[in-house]
C-alpha cells in the first residue's frame, strides 16, 4: 500500500476520535466551569443572608429574644433565596425552581441550630381556626423547632442532659448521684484558677482569675444620636438588653427606642457599681462546685447515650449504623484534665471538656441534618435527585463548631450531563449570640494625651486587637482602658420619631491601624489561644501584661454575664431586685 | 523525477499527519486539563481564604504544589484589599458601607508573602476585605512550543493557561 493511502487511513481513524476527545474535554471544562460558578454564586448568596442576619441583630435591641431571633432568621432566609435567585437568574431559574434544590439551610445559634427545610405542617384542634394560613398536612418550607446541643448522660444513680453551647456555658438538668433533681446553668472553668472571692451582700466585688484582679466596674457610657444629636447615656445590660439613663442622678433604668423615646423601665434595681465581671468567675467556681457535689464531674465519655437512654454512643459507633467520623471513647473523663492540656485547664482548646464538646455538637447537627436531608426525599416535588448530605471535611467542621455559622445546601441542579451537588458555610464573628475570645476589642491610648479616666467619651484614644503589639511595646506603649465587645463598633440605625433615618455609631474611636484595621501589628502565634496568649504575656512583661489581662477578662466576664441566656444565669441584679421587692421597696 | 517529488512531500505530509498533528491535539488537550484543574485549585484557595479570612504558609503552599503538579511553572499574583471601616465614622449621617465611601489599602504578593512566612504566622484578614489571586503559567507548554513553530505568533508575555477568582472575605481572621 502507498504511504500516501496510509496517511488517508490514518486520518479518517484519528480525527473522528481526537474530534469526540477534544468535545468531550471541551464540555468536561465547561461542566467544571459551571460547577465552580455555582460554587461561588451559593458562597455569595450565603454570605447575604449572613450579612442579612447580622444588620438585623445589631440594629435591634430584641433579638436575642427567641422570637425576634425567629423574625431575623425568616429574613434572613428570604434574603438567602432572592439573592440565589438573582444570581442564578441569568440562567433561567426562578426563586420557586431554585427552592425545590435546596433541602436544607442550616442556622447554628450559640446553644443550638434551627434547620430550615420542606416539613409537613400540623395543627392541633386547638390552634384550627378559619383563616389559618397554613392548613394542616399542607407541605411548607419553614423554620423546624430548635435543636440544642444536648446529650444524655447516664452513670450510676446519674441520668442528665446537658447542653452544650459555643463557649463554655453549660446547663446540667436531670437526676444526680443522690437522686435529687437538679437544674443548673453556668460557666465551665477551672475553679482552681478562681480565687478570693469577695462577697457583699448580693454582689461579688471582686476575685482574683489567675492572680488577676477582677473588681466591679464604673457603669459605662455610650453614646447615642448622629452629629450634633449625639448623647452620652449611661448603660447597663442585663440579660440580653441594654436599660439607658441619661441622667446620673435618676434611679430609672428604660430601654431605647429612639432619641425622643424610651421603652419600658428595668425590671431590676442597679446599682452604681456594673459586677458583672467578677460574678461572671466566681459564679463559674460556684458552679464547678456544684457539679462535684451532684456527682457531675466524674462523668465519663462512655456515659453519653442516645436521647432514649439505652444506647451508649461508645457501643453504637461499633454498630452497622453509626455513618459519622467520631470516636468517642470510653475512659476520657470529660472534666478532667488531660495530658495535652498544656496549662491544665478546662479553657484550654484542647482539654477534654472542648474536645467533647465539640464531638457531641457536630454528633447532634450531622445525626439531625442527615436525617433532615434524606427526609426530603419523601416530598414530592417532581424531583429525581435523591438527596443526602454531604461529608463535611475536617477544617469546615472547624468553622461550623466555633463560630454561629449558616450552612447551605444545594442539591440536584443539572450542569451539562451532570448534577450538581454543593454546599456552602459562611461564618460570622459579628452578632449578639456569641462573645468568643476574639469578639473583644480594648481601647487604649497614652496617659498624657488621652482622657483615659473618661475613655468612653475620649475620641482621640483607638480600639485594639487584644494581641496588638502595642501593648506590650516599650517604645509606643499604649495603655490599655476598656474592653468592649466588636459589635458596639458597627454603625447603628435609628429611626426618628418622624421617619427619618440617621446612623450613627455607639464609640467614638476610630480603629487602629496596625491591629485592626491591617492587623498586621500583631504578636500572634496560630498555636497559642489566648488565655496562653496572656500567660506568656504576664510572665515576658509583667505589669504591662498583667494590665492588659485585667482589662481583657473584666471585658470578657462583664460581656458574657449579660448576655440572654435560654435559661438565663443568675444575676445580681435580679436577686438585689427580688430582694428589694420582697423588703417593700420596689425596683427601681 | 516528478514521482519522487510527490512522493518525499508525501512522506513529510505523511509524518506531519500521523506524528505532528496527533502531538498537538494531545498537547492541546494536556493544556486543557491543566487549565481546569489550575482553575478550580485557584478558586478553592481564593474561596478557603475568603470564608475563614485567614492564609498562613500551610494554605499557600498547598496551592502551590496543587497547581505544579500539572507540570508547568506558575506566576502567582496575589492582592489583598484591606477596607478601611474609619472614613465612614467622621461623617455624620454616613453609613460606612456606603458604596464609594471605603478606603482601601492594597497588600501584594510580595509583602502577603512576607506576612506568612515566619513560622506560625498568619495573615489575618477581615470581614470586609477582598481577596483575589491571578495565576498565569510561566514556561512553554508543549502545545504553545509547537504552535510557534508553525504559526509564529508568540512574545514574552504569551501564556496559555490562566486562572483568576476573587472575592468577599466573609469572616474575621483572628478568630481562634
Amino acid at each position: 500500500m502507498k504511504i500516501q493511502s496510509l496517511a488517508v487511513i490514518f486520518i479518517i481513524i484519528v480525527l473522528p476520535i481526537s474530534m469526540v476527545l477534544t468535545t468531550f474535554v471541551q464540555s468536561q471544562v465547561q461542566t467544571i466551569q459551571l460547577q465552580i460558578s455555582y460554587d461561588t454564586k451559593l458562597d455569595n448568596a450565603t454570605y447575604d443572608a449572613l450579612k442579612a442576619f447580622q444588620l438585623n441583630t445589631i440594629n435591634s435591641g430584641t433579638s436575642d429574644e427567641t422570637n425576634s431571633k425567629l423574625r431575623d432568621i425568616e429574613a434572613s432566609v428570604n434574603a438567602f433565596f432572592t439573592s440565589i435567585a438573582s444570581h442564578f437568574n441569568i440562567t433561567g431559574y426562578t426563586q420557586e425552581d431554585l427552592q425545590n434544590y435546596v433541602p436544607a439551610l442550616v442556622y447554628t445559634m450559640y446553644d443550638g441550630y434551627y434547620i430550615y427545610s420542606k416539613n409537613t405542617n400540623t395543627l392541633t384542634d386547638k390552634d384550627y381556626a378559619p383563616g389559618t394560613t397554613y392548613q394542616d398536612g399542607e407541605q411548607i418550607y419553614s423554620l423546624k423547632p430548635y435543636v440544642p446541643y444536648s446529650c444524655r448522660y447516664k452513670r450510676g444513680n446519674i441520668d442528665v442532659v446537658i447542653n452544650y453551647s459555643l463557649d463554655n456555658y453549660i446547663t446540667v438538668q436531670g437526676i444526680a448521684e443522690d437522686g435529687t433533681a437538679i437544674n443548673l446553668s453556668g460557666y465551665v472553668m477551672t475553679p482552681e484558677n478562681i480565687t478570693d472571692v469577695n462577697k457583699s451582700g448580693y454582689f461579688y466585688n471582686s476575685v482574683r482569675y489567675k492572680g488577676i484582679q477582677i473588681s466591679g466596674e464604673n457603669i459605662l457610657q455610650e453614646y447615642i444620636g448622629a452629629g450634633g444629636d449625639a448623647d452620652l447615656y449611661y448603660f447597663i445590660k442585663v440579660n440580653g438588653a441594654k436599660y439607658y439613663k441619661k441622667d446620673p442622678n435618676s434611679t430609672s433604668w428604660s430601654t431605647f427606642v429612639n432619641k425622643d423615646q424610651y421603652g419600658s423601665q428595668s425590671p431590676y434595681q442597679v446599682t452604681d457599681t456594673d459586677y458583672s465581671a467578677p460574678e461572671y468567675f466566681a459564679r463559674s467556681k460556684e458552679f464547678m462546685e456544684q457539679l462535684q457535689y451532684y456527682g457531675i464531674l466524674d462523668l465519663k465519655e462512655g456515659d453519653a447515650c442516645d436521647a432514649s437512654g439505652t444506647v451508649k454512643l461508645v457501643d453504637a459507633q461499633n454498630g452497622t449504623d453509626w455513618d459519622s467520623d467520631l470516636t468517642f471513647d470510653s475512659n476520657m473523663g470529660i472534666f478532667e484534665r488531660n495530658a495535652n492540656d498544656t496549662d491544665g485547664t478546662l479553657e484550654n482548646t484542647n482539654s477534654n471538656f472542648n474536645q467533647h464538646r465539640l464531638k457531641i455538637i457536630r454528633y447532634s447537627i450531622e445525626k439531625n441534618l442527615s436525617a433532615a436531608i434524606a427526609n426530603y426525599n419523601n416530598y414530592d416535588d417532581g424531583m429525581t435527585y435523591y438527596f443526602r448530605m454531604p461529608k463535611l471535611q475536617e477544617d469546615e467542621w472547624d468553622k461550623i463548631l466555633n463560630h454561629i455559622s449558616i450552612i447551605s445546601f444545594m442539591q440536584g441542579l443539572p450542569i451539562g450531563g451532570k448534577i450538581y451537588n454543593g454546599y456552602s458555610i459562611i461564618t460570622n464573628t459579628k452578632n449578639k449570640e456569641l462573645v468568643t475570645e476574639d469578639s473583644i476589642y480594648i481601647i487604649g491610648g497614652n496617659d498624657t494625651v488621652d482622657n483615659l479616666a473618661n475613655v468612653a467619651n475620649t475620641n482621640t484614644a483607638r480600639f485594639y486587637n487584644v494581641r496588638s503589639k502595642d501593648f506590650i511595646s516599650d517604645t509606643n506603649y499604649v495603655t490599655p482602658a476598656l474592653g468592649v465587645l466588636n459589635i458596639d463598633f458597627e454603625p447603628i440605625t435609628q429611626v426618628l420619631a418622624g421617619g427619618t433615618q440617621e446612623t450613627f455609631f455607639r464609640r467614638p474611636q476610630l480603629a487602629d491601624y496596625g491591629s485592626v484595621v491591617t492587623q498586621t501589628n500583631l504578636d500572634y502565634d496560630e498555636t497559642e489561644d489566648i488565655y496562653q496568649y496572656l500567660d506568656r504575656v504576664i510572665d515576658d512583661y509583667g505589669e504591662k501584661g498583667r494590665n492588659l489581662a485585667r482589662v481583657y477578662y473584666t471585658a470578657l466576664g462583664r460581656e458574657r454575664q449579660s448576655m440572654n441566656r435560654t435559661v438565663p444565669a443568675a444575676s445580681s441584679a435580679r436577686e438585689s431586685a427580688e430582694a428589694a421587692a420582697s423588703a417593700g421597696t420596689g425596683g427601681g | 523525477m516528478g514521482d519522487t517529488l510527490i512522493t518525499i512531500i508525501a512522506i513529510l505530509l505523511a509524518a506531519v499527519l500521523m506524528f505532528v498533528f496527533p502531538l498537538m491535539t494531545m498537547s492541546d488537550n494536556t493544556d486543557d486539563i491543566s487549565q481546569l484543574s489550575v482553575e478550580s485549585a485557584t478558586t478553592d484557595f481564593v474561596d478557603d481564604v475568603r470564608t475563614t479570612g485567614r492564609l498562613n504558609m500551610d494554605k499557600y503552599s498547598d496551592f502551590v504544589s496543587t497547581i505544579s503538579a500539572t507540570g508547568n511553572t506558575y506566576d502567582i499574583e496575589m492582592e489583598a484589599k484591606i477596607m478601611d471601616e474609619n472614613p465612614g465614622k467622621k461623617t455624620t449621617q454616613a453609613i460606612s458601607s456606603k458604596i464609594g465611601e471605603d478606603v482601601y489599602y492594597s497588600m501584594y504578593t510580595s509583602q502577603i508573602l512576607d506576612a506568612i512566612r515566619p513560622a506560625n504566622s498568619t495573615l489575618a484578614l477581615k470581614e470586609g476585605d477582598i481577596f483575589s489571586a491571578t495565576v498565569r503559567n510561566t514556561n512553554l507548554t508543549m502545545s504553545q512550543q509547537l504552535k510557534n513553530f508553525f504559526y509564529k505568533v508568540t512574545g514574552n508575555n504569551s501564556y496559555t493557561i490562566a486562572a483568576e477568582h476573587a472575592g468577599l472575605v466573609t469572616a474575621n481572621g483572628t478568630a481562634n
